[in-house]
């Protein structure tokens, strides 16, 4: 408690100092009203900075104590709404809004947080020089987004197949036929099934015959397998369809295209692994890419460059890391030492304990920079090293491009985590 | 009565001539741009020539959408990268700072239009109200809200500019990419701004010029104008984010086909511009519900108190009455994205951001127990209205069970050793409860409960005088009992067949709720005419808490109104427009959920704190006093159509 009122009287001294003069005017002037109302105001305002100094305090610690703040600054409000009855209605309503809207701000932090990531990178593989395994590795990769996620429930890759397939035996898939045994499957039901007219493209009732003019029907496993993903409307499975299609459409996007935009070769990957998991052989890489060719014709398929170009690719970090990898990958561990972070130990740069060190520092009289609370001064030590150069530390040797190469949220990462840093204390948690 | 319909004649004529006057410039643009870019086809006589030589300059490409051949007309889409050319930017996310530019503007937008409809609807409602006090009192409260949305309409467009401004200076790329494609239709927008200010202005400053007669009717034929206006305006603006999200009219490339319809009429359009009249609505009643809460909290005297209290009431039971479709035109929307991109409707409801509809349903619970709260303080006001205090509690208790099923989730995000102690994903008892078949039956329990406190309400100071009332009552009784009944059962069955079959089971629920709303209520109506009155209505006497429920109800629709437009446009994740144009700049991540969650309780404060200094500065201009009804008794002063 003491603390507290100490760090908000720290923070909001100037405005108490006005308020205090104000009181002495009022006594003198024997304005005894207008004396006591200047004292409310001075209440109010304490109760106002304890709030803030109480949600700064707690905001990296104990967030429970976080809807103190809450109360306090809504009490403040129904306080203040007493003795000023001008506007009394506006402090209420007012107070009574900040609770709602804070309450449910509190209630949206208080639910697991899911960052949804960059898009993924594109890395440059070669697919063709591939074992089967390797490429059926690539494969589980795209679709459920790492090697051995295929049995972890909710693992999802670029593929996104996982979001209407069922891939394990006997399990429920409603949105899209389950792909277990698909190779068999493909042979022996729906390559003779009577509406896939194998042969017979233009016999077909689906919204699509072919996946191009002249295209054809597959004749092969393989080639259904990548009809089936080429044209997704050349052949619905029973039950599957649009719902009011009759089963004559598809809800499947054809993944070649954007958003998903697989490639032939990643294709190829994403094929070799539904042989590969069941122990079957798969075709050759050669093959899958021919049966793929046969249905998306040179100008429909994706063209990796463009992507490439487009893509934030020139981060060194994104922001999905661990933030012990967003040092590791921003290469901050060579110069500094950073408590917490495996293999920070630089000596070219401070020892980075932003925690104590940066209050400090921004009231330094060599201080040039404009921050004026921790996390600022962080943020702008990053994006512009020579604000503020640590006695015994050269400047410009720190590069002056982490503005551009980090991303917002890896940045906010590294902020996050120095400003917990604090000396003779134990590291915070990597999160 | 012949001269009136004369009247009549002559206002409807006159409306239709000015609504045709103002609108040409939409259908004659549209017209010669949907048939080609809207240049002029070239004279015959060089057009063979032409042909020839321009068959080989000539490139096609295929609408994205339409699927149809159309020959390029634009650049594509550019593809931009990570830097300060193509996003330009201070020392802070660019992306925040646009959505808060966006939210303002649409927080203003949304009321300036909601206002007018009111507007309409109150000032028909006194034109054609035979009782003269009654009809002023209309007029009146009709010219109050316009007031309100006066000054609130200067500041949407100072806010429209800081937007375009935004927009400018930190997303050029982009914002040139989306005016290259939509140049013609945002010189329309313009140009119908103008148009809008110019009937809003005639209309407010004419008011008290027109009040009698045909003028009268002319007036009201105005506001006709001015919501005819104000829709195709925000339907203009609908087509941007339409286009954003389901983009047509263009080529993979991104480059426009000439054909700007196509532009404007995406997959997601229509259902778009539906969700956001009713939603736009729904949060205009709640503004300006809380603008009359504010005024009875703040009334000096029992005739302000009267006034405001009333006035609370029209604009909230307006805001209720759009809020109950809302959520079918919220399905129809999600369909329809669920038809154009069923991986974006999954992302939405069961991927990234189906954390955020877990917000949302309790946000929907809390506006619907906010709305019963102030129905039963309501009741309060009535004498006669004591016999269904005792039953209170019986509905808070079916609301709050209704209530906690329906914010359930079902699938939680843990870590490894949660979820080891909890056996699963899933809770193993309380899991049960956030399926959808208990989450459909939840929400029809809340809005029946709802309707049934409405019926209470509309009975609370009257005694049904028809024959047939122990038969009425009973029927009505049972029928709500069935529909209890019904709804509950179905979502019991669905735990026993299958998905595809259980989502069947929603229609028949809906069904139930919808018949208990209409049918009651109509037949409620039916048993309370020539009904004996138990004590009027005492304007005024309603407790403040009340007026609590109120102002909970405004920021809840402000909260929600933030909350879905932000679902709906991180629903693109790294497109700025879905799958032709990338958004490469370094915020293209989602957001966490807290992370939302405070931007739009920011956004929201800032937009009450900034409504609220406006309503202030309107009690400082000159006051115009609530009209006195001198024909009623006190307390007995406004009373709308069937005393409710």
């Amino acid at each position: 408690m003491k603390e507290l009122l100490v760090s908000a009287l720290g923070m909001g001294w100037g405005v108490l100092a006005v308020l205090a003069g104000l009181l002495v005017y009022h006594f003198t002037k024997g304005n005894r009203d207008g004396a006591f109302k200047v004292f409310i105001g001075m209440l109010a305002t304490l109760m106002i900075f304890m709030a803030i100094a109480n949600y700064k305090n707690n905001f990296f610690a104990e967030s429970r104590l976080l809807p103190v703040s809450l109360v306090l600054i809504t009490a403040t409000t129904f306080m203040m709404a007493l003795y000023f009855s001008n506007v009394s209605a506006l402090l209420k309503i007012g107070g009574f809004m900040f609770l709602v809207a804070a309450a449910l701000s509190g209630y949206g932090n208080w639910l697991p947080q899911v960052e949804g990531g960059f898009p993924p990178k594109e890395e440059k593989l070669q697919f063709d020089s591939m074992t089967s395994q390797q490429l059926a590795d690539e494969g589980e990769k795209i679709i459920f987004g790492g090697i051995g996620q295929s049995s972890v429930q909710g693992a999802i890759g670029k593929g996104q197949c996982p979001l209407c397939h069922g891939f394990q035996k006997g399990f429920l898939s409603e949105r899209a036929p389950n792909l277990f045994g698909l190779p068999e499957r493909a042979e022996k039901e729906r390559l003779t099934d009577p509406n896939y007219h194998k042969g017979e493209p233009q016999k077909r009732a689906y919204a699509d015959k072919e996946a191009c003019p002249g295209c054809g029907t597959a004749t092969t496993v393989q080639e259904y397998i990548a009809e089936s993903h080429a044209c997704p409307n050349c052949y619905v499975a029973a039950g599957f369809g649009v719902k009011g299609t009759n089963d004559k459409e598809s809800p499947m996007p054809k993944i070649h295209k954007p958003p998903i935009s697989l490639s032939l070769p990643e294709l190829a990957a994403v094929d070799t692994w539904l042989y590969v998991r069941e122990g079957k052989e798969p075709p050759s890489y050669e093959d899958i890419i021919k049966s793929y060719e046969k249905f998306i014709l040179e100008a429909d398929r994706p063209k990796q460059q463009d992507d490439k170009a487009a893509g934030p690719t020139q981060l060194l970090a994104d922001g999905t890391e661990p933030v012990d990898q967003i040092f590791a990958k921003a290469q901050c561990v060579v110069c500094h030492t950073i408590p917490g972070i495996p293999g920070a130990t630089g000596t070219q740069g401070p020892k980075l304990e932003e925690g104590t060190n940066a209050p400090n520092r921004i009231h330094d009289s060599a201080y040039k920079g404009t921050a004026k609370t921790t996390p600022d001064y962080i943020m702008e030590s990053i994006v512009s090293p020579s604000s503020y150069v640590v006695k015994g530390f050269p400047d410009n040797l720190m590069p002056k491009i982490f503005g551009q190469k980090l991303s917002a949220g890896a940045l906010k990462k590294i902020v996050d985590y120095l400003s917990q840093v604090k000396a003779g204390a134990p590291p915070p948690k990597i999160s | 009565m012949g001269r009136q319909n004369g009247k009549k004649i002559w206002s409807i004529m006159a409306l239709g001539a000015m609504m045709a006057i103002l609108l040409l410039p939409v259908a004659t643009s549209l017209n010669a741009l949907a048939s080609g870019g809207g240049e002029a086809p070239p004279a015959p006589a060089v057009k063979a020539e032409g042909d020839k030589k321009d068959e080989a300059k000539v490139e096609k490409g295929r609408d994205v959408y339409y699927k149809t051949e159309g020959i390029v007309a634009g650049a594509p889409a550019p593809k931009t990268t990570d830097g300060t050319k193509d996003y330009p930017r201070y020392n802070f996310e660019s992306r925040v700072l646009l959505w808060f530019a966006n939210q303002q503007h649409l927080y203003y937008g949304s009321f300036v239009l909601a206002v007018p409809i009111f507007c309409m609807i109150i000032e028909f409602m006194g034109v054609v109200t035979k009782d003269k006090a009654m009809a002023k009192k209309y007029d009146q409260l009709a010219y109050d809200f316009i007031k309100i949305s006066l000054t609130a309409y200067s500041l949407t467009a100072i806010l429209g500019g800081i937007l375009i401004f935004t927009f400018l200076t930190l997303y050029p790329a982009f914002f040139g990419y989306l005016s290259s494609i939509f140049r013609p239709v945002m010189h329309i927008y313009a140009l119908m701004f103008v148009a809008e200010s110019g009937t809003l202005y005639i209309y407010y400053y004419g008011w008290d010029k027109m009040k009698e007669g045909l003028l009268k009717w002319i007036h009201l034929s105005m506001s006709v104008i001015l919501n005819v206006i104000g829709t195709v305006l925000m339907m203009l603006a609908n087509s941007w984010i339409g286009f954003m999200m389901s983009p047509a009219g263009v080529d993979e490339q991104g480059r426009f086909l000439g054909n700007i319809w196509h532009v404007i009429h995406t997959a997601l359009w229509n259902p778009l511009n539906v969700h956001r009249i009713l939603g736009n609505m729904a949060f205009g009643g709640g503004v300006v519900a809380a603008y009359a809460a504010y005024r009875f909290l703040s009334a000096k005297t029992d005739e302000e108190r009267a006034h405001y209290d009333w006035m609370g009431y029209i604009a909230m039971a307006l805001a209720v009455a759009f809020l109950i479709p809302l959520p079918f035109a919220g399905y129809w929307l999600m369909r329809e994205v669920y038809a154009y991109r069923q991986q974006m409707g999954i992302t939405l409801m069961g991927g990234l951001l189906a954390w955020l509809f877990i917000i949302q349903a309790t946000m929907i619970g809390i506006l619907f127990l906010s709305t019963n709260y102030y129905l039963w303080q309501a009741l309060g006001r009535m004498r006669g209205a004591e016999k269904y205090q005792r039953y209170i509690k019986y509905l808070v208790f079916v609301l709050v069970v209704g209530f906690l099923v329906f914010i359930t989730p079902h699938t939680m995000v843990m870590t490894p050793a949660e979820l080891k102690a909890m056996g699963g994903q899933q809770h193993p008892v309380l899991g049960n409860y956030g399926v959808m078949s208990a989450k459909n039956g939840g929400i029809n329990v809340i809005i029946t409960t709802t309707v049934l406190s409405f019926v209470w309400y509309m009975r609370g100071n009257k005694e049904p005088m028809v024959p047939w009332k122990k038969f009425g009552n009973i029927f009505m009784g049972t029928f709500f009992g069935l529909a209890y009944v019904n709804i509950i059962w179905l979502a019991i069955y669905g735990y026993y067949i299958p998905a595809n079959v259980r989502v069947g089971l929603s229609v028949p629920q809906v069904a139930t709720t919808l018949s208990c709303l209409f049918f009651m209520t109509a037949l409620n109506g039916v048993m309370l005419k020539g009904a004996k009155q138990m004590g009027p209505i005492e304007w005024g006497k309603i407790s403040a808490r009340s007026q609590y429920a109120i102002i909970m109800l405004a920021t809840a629709f402000t909260w929600m109104m933030g909350l879905m437009g932000y679902i709906r446009s991180s629903v693109r994740l790294f497109w700025h427009v879905n799958e032709i144009m990338r958004d490469n700049s370094p915020w293209a991540y989602t957001h966490t959920v807290g992370f939302a969650a405070n931007m739009i309780s920011f956004n929201v404060l800032f937009f009450w704190v900034s409504i609220l200094f406006v309503f202030w500065l309107g009690t400082l201009g000159a006051k115009k006093a609530p009209v006195e009804a001198k024909a009623h008794a006190p307390g007995r002063v406004p009373e709308p159509a069937h005393g409710h």
